[in-house]
């Protein structure tokens, strides 16, 4: 009983990561039909880049944990915004699906790559800003990071949410994701709020990444699984519900860490893929999506 | 100009037969080998890429599930019959295929790129885990099969490679030149024109994706059989990215390109591995791509912002070439950056650029009309009559229509009776639901609450695809041709349900195939006879000038051998002599027994041919009657014009 508990604590805290990502990815999405496939990658930068600022690898510690935290958005804000200049604008404007993906994707391998040379290929550890000591909760230890994870990701998404509602700068975002046509017309600058998209998109990626990074490895390659996942995670709860991505989060973790711990570690992956098409086949919107109905 | 076709293709055989004799060196030979087994991979690929326009990520994995069912069989079942093995790579993959498409392609969107990314990840992941089948990270040693009771030497092997190369080639050309490569092309110049021509497009972009599943199949055995070992690692991310940019980078919708992308990807890491040769090769592409920039503003055919980035990154490469010391861990950022250029300045590949570049000198000419098609009798545009049914009563009924937008009624408890044989006009201002009526009874909204019958069977919840094959075919307001395809094509997707031709019948050309090939493009010719568009043949759809795009959505339609035709505004952007023509046309359609139903603006158009006219006005039928009648109409009146002017209008008739 304990144990399962446990599984499912640190399954929420897992799935609390993926939901974060996967709501980066219904905020581009929203304003423009597009996704970063480098949003693993904008994780990874921000997390190398919070170690860099907190650790003595690069000749620091320059700052403390969370001083470094709105540096390391600020960051993620830049090479989102950089992303949506590269490889999405120009095919947003050529209207190609297969431009965007492959520039993204494109993207994110230059990322990886050049993580790789600045922090090498191995993971490093990121040292925790809070006691690692375990506390017992109904006889399951918990870590204060893992509540931390948590906390920080609902706060992360409802600070948008709160945002897009109640700010005339939300409410263009909305507008624009509702019709950009229309939205262009009214005097919006839709180029300018898929930009911000973009670079709000990637900065929720960077927290993320210094969100999780304490209680896992720091590396180039940490992104890249993390970022399939919320993929699977957005699918599943329906890339327009922003609730959609928190319970598609929540279902993906626990089954992995259920997976992990009563089946195989190898096998932890596959839950998530056999999810993605179940739910694909039943409810192609997903969970919480609308189906659009497309106009002619 | 034929001749010279064949004797490229008896050059490219003895190129494959002599090249392992000629060469000698088993290294080049390998090396080839991987080039075809690349090659047949891609040809399947560019048919979801290239064709369908959409993105797969998981074409790595496919080709590995090909390699490794391969291994399992020969090494696990001991199965050493090698045709087996590459039926069984080929049937074992296309069902993943399947398995992936069927979810992935329900939805339109960045899915199946998502799904299959997905897919990619998992299956290395499964071939590492699943020890008891694949032997995990240790891999399986498979040697060169045997054919015949007679084991193949390495050169044995490269001519059995190039044999099936061959064959994929010609088997993806065919597919490709038929209805069903008509309809993958189709589906991505119009969904929604191609569903209504009753080729479903999920369907097809499923059958596309399963057949370029098992030529990934094929070629993933091939390879097995190629390298004598396989392990996990091979079928990773990077390799499904370097299968896409060589289909993109060689050029798309060809077979030309995919071979050219197979020789560039597979001498691309030894490319890649050199820096000497990697930096002689960034400068000429950088002295290149300066001269090529030059000669673009010299001939201002650019603007100098058009070719600063592309000049700024070659030259930016070149220079951080010789930075470098150490090229291996720099490899895949200088791959990204490939890539990123390639999707930018090379979106037609290099056989499109060539292509294209030749076509500036020498224009390229329409092919002449054949004999039987400048001939074509304008009769054959019909189907030979079905069997006589009862000539009168209602054909459509619908009733209590309601669609529901939000709060919006766009319909709201709308009837509509139909007869047999009628011109059926259906009028009203802007916005009073004449379009989401003909968008309800094809079946692209399912309506809120109501029932249509047509013929008797309800069809409310069939797809748009199964009522264009029930026959209801339409036209569209906004024009949705097929624009990269010929005006003949365009009606050969409207008659793509007279083909009961298989995958088999295509590759093999059986006799069926063929007779139903010869048919269709007999009907088409007729069709175009009919309206008038039999010059134009094997003109690009998107060259028309618009009123003939809206006649030839009109023969489209007529393909489908429909028994209500719905006509969405044809005469708009006609000209004089053009609309009488239309009317001629409209009439004539319903004496050969297909009922209509004209949406209409032009009221001397509508007034003209219609046996009854329904008016509608925000959503509600105000008004159902003879021509003559609907014109005195102070309803109708006051819809179009306001309230003051149909008391006028009823002052001036009272008078």
């Amino acid at each position: 009983m304990e144990i399962l508990l446990q599984l499912l604590f640190s399954g929420v805290a897992l799935g609390m990561i993926y939901a974060v990502i996967a709501f980066g990815y219904q905020l581009t999405f929203a304003t423009s039909g597009t996704l970063n496939f480098g949003q693993g990658e904008a994780l990874m930068l921000g997390a190398l880049v919070g170690l860099s600022l907190v650790s003595t690898i690069h000749g620091g510690p320059w700052l403390n944990y969370w001083l470094m935290i709105p540096l390391v958005m600020i960051f993620g804000a830049l090479q989102g915004a950089l992303v949506e200049w590269i490889g999405v604008r120009p095919s947003i404007k050529t209207k190609s699906e297969f431009g965007w993906i492959m520039s993204t994707i494109a993207l994110a391998i230059i990322f990886k790559n050049v993580a790789e040379n600045i922090w090498g290929k191995d993971d490093l550890t990121f040292p925790s800003p809070v006691s690692a000591k375990p506390f017992q909760v109904f006889g399951a230890n918990v870590q204060l990071m893992q509540v931390l994870v948590v906390i920080g990701a609902v706060a992360m998404m409802l600070a948008v949410e709160l945002f897009n509602r109640k700010s005339i700068y939300g409410k263009a975002v909305v507008a624009t994701s509702n019709d950009p046509d229309a939205a262009g017309l009214m005097g919006i600058n839709t180029g300018r709020v898929i930009t911000f998209s973009y670079a709000l998109s990637s900065a929720t990626a960077a927290f993320a990444g210094v969100l999780v990074a304490p209680l896992t490895l720091t590396g180039a390659t940490m992104g890249t699984s993390l970022g399939l996942k919320a993929f699977a995670v957005a699918i599943i709860g329906g890339l327009t519900s922003g609730i959609g991505a928190v319970v598609g989060g929540l279902i993906l973790g626990v089954c992995e860490t259920l997976t992990g711990f009563y089946i195989s570690t190898g096998y932890k992956e596959v839950p998530g893929l056999l999810l993605l098409l179940l739910v694909l086949a039943v409810k192609p919107a997903g969970l919480f999506g609308k189906a659009a109905i497309k106009k002619v | 100009m034929r001749n010279r076709k064949w004797g490229l293709y008896v050059a490219g055989i003895a190129l494959l037969a002599l090249f392992p004799v000629v060469v000698g060196n088993p290294y080049y030979i390998h090396l080839a080998e991987t080039i075809l087994i690349y090659a047949i991979l891609l040809f399947g690929l560019d048919i979801v890429v290239g064709y369908t326009g959409e993105v797969s990520l998981g074409h790595a994995a496919l080709f590995g599930i090909g390699s490794y069912t391969a291994g399992i069989f020969f090494f696990k079942l001991g199965v050493p019959l090698v045709l087996v093995n590459v039926a069984a790579s080929i049937v074992v993959t296309a069902a993943f295929g399947a398995l992936l498409a069927l979810p992935a392609l329900r939805v339109t969107g960045p899915y199946l790129a998502m799904v299959t990314l997905a897919f990619g990840t998992i299956v290395q992941i499964l071939i590492n885990e699943m020890t008891f089948l694949t032997e995990g990270p240790l891999g399986i040693k498979v040697p060169k099969p045997s054919l015949f009771g007679h084991k193949l030497s390495e050169f044995e092997f490269f001519w059995f490679v190039a044999a099936l190369m061959v064959i994929a080639l010609v088997a993806v050309t065919r597919i490709l030149r038929s209805h069903l490569g008509r309809a993958f092309q189709a589906l991505r110049d119009s969904p929604v024109a191609c569903d209504c021509m009753g080729v479903s497009v999920y369907r097809y972009k499923v059958y596309a994706f399963v057949i370029s599943a098992g030529l990934a199949g094929l070629a993933g055995c091939l390879y097995t059989y190629s390298e004598e070992y396989i392990s996990p690692n091979t079928y990773n991310f990077e390799l499904t990215i370097l299968f896409l940019l060589a289909v993109i980078m060689g050029g798309r919708k060809t077979r030309s390109g995919p071979l050219l992308g197979a020789l560039i990807v597979v001498t691309l890491p030894s490319l890649l591995s050199d820096i000497h040769l990697f930096r002689g090769i960034a400068t000429g592409a950088a002295i290149l791509g300066v001269v090529l920039a030059g000669a673009l503003l010299a001939r201002k055919q650019k603007t100098a912002r058009d070719v600063a980035i592309p000049v700024a990154s070659v030259i930016g490469m070149a220079v951080f070439s010789y930075f470098l010391e150490n090229i291996v861990d720099w490899r895949l950022t200088i791959f990204g950056f490939m890539t990123l250029f390639v999707v930018y300045y090379l979106q037609d590949g290099i056989v499109g650029y060539i292509r294209g570049t030749l076509e500036k000198f020498r224009p390229r000419q329409l092919a002449p009309l054949a004999a039987w098609e400048a001939n074509a009798d304008a009769s054959r545009a019909w189907a030979p009559p079905a069997k006589a049914g009862e000539a009168t009563g209602n054909l459509l009924k619908a009733d209590a229509i309601l669609m529901q937008f939000g709060g919006l009624k766009a319909l709201n408890e709308v009837d509509l009776r139909v007869a047999r044989g009628a011109i059926h006009g259906l009028i009203g201002p802007n916005g009073s639901g004449k379009s989401t009526m003909m968008n309800v009874l094809t079946g692209i909204y399912q309506p809120t609450r109501g029932g249509v019958m047509f013929e008797g069977k309800s069809i409310v919840g069939n797809t748009p695809s199964e009522i264009a094959l029930a026959g209801i075919a339409r036209t569209f307001q906004n024009v949705q041709l097929f624009g990269e395809m010929t005006v003949t094509e365009n009606v050969l997707v409207g008659l793509h349900h007279t083909f009961k031709s298989n995958l088999f019948d295509v590759v093999f050309h059986t006799r069926r195939y063929r007779d139903e090939e010869r048919a269709a493009h007999q009907r088409a010719a007729g069709i175009l006879h009919f309206i008038g568009l039999a010059d134009l043949a094997h003109e690009e759809a998107r060259n028309l000038p618009y009123g003939k795009q809206r006649l030839l959505e009109i023969g489209r339609a007529l393909g489908l051998d429909p028994r209500l035709l719905l006509l969405d505004e044809p005469a708009a952007g006609l000209t004089a002599p053009d609309i009488t023509e239309l009317i001629e046309i409209i009439r004539k359609i319903r004496d050969h027994g297909i009922t209509v139903i004209l949406i209409e603006h032009h009221m001397d158009v509508v007034m003209t041919i219609s046996d009854i006219v329904t008016v509608l006005d925000f959503g509600q039928k105000i008004a159902e009657e003879a021509p003559a009648h609907v014109r005195a109409d102070p309803k109708v009146i006051e819809a179009y014009l306001g309230s003051g002017a149909a008391d006028a209008a009823h002052g001036a008739a009272a008078a």
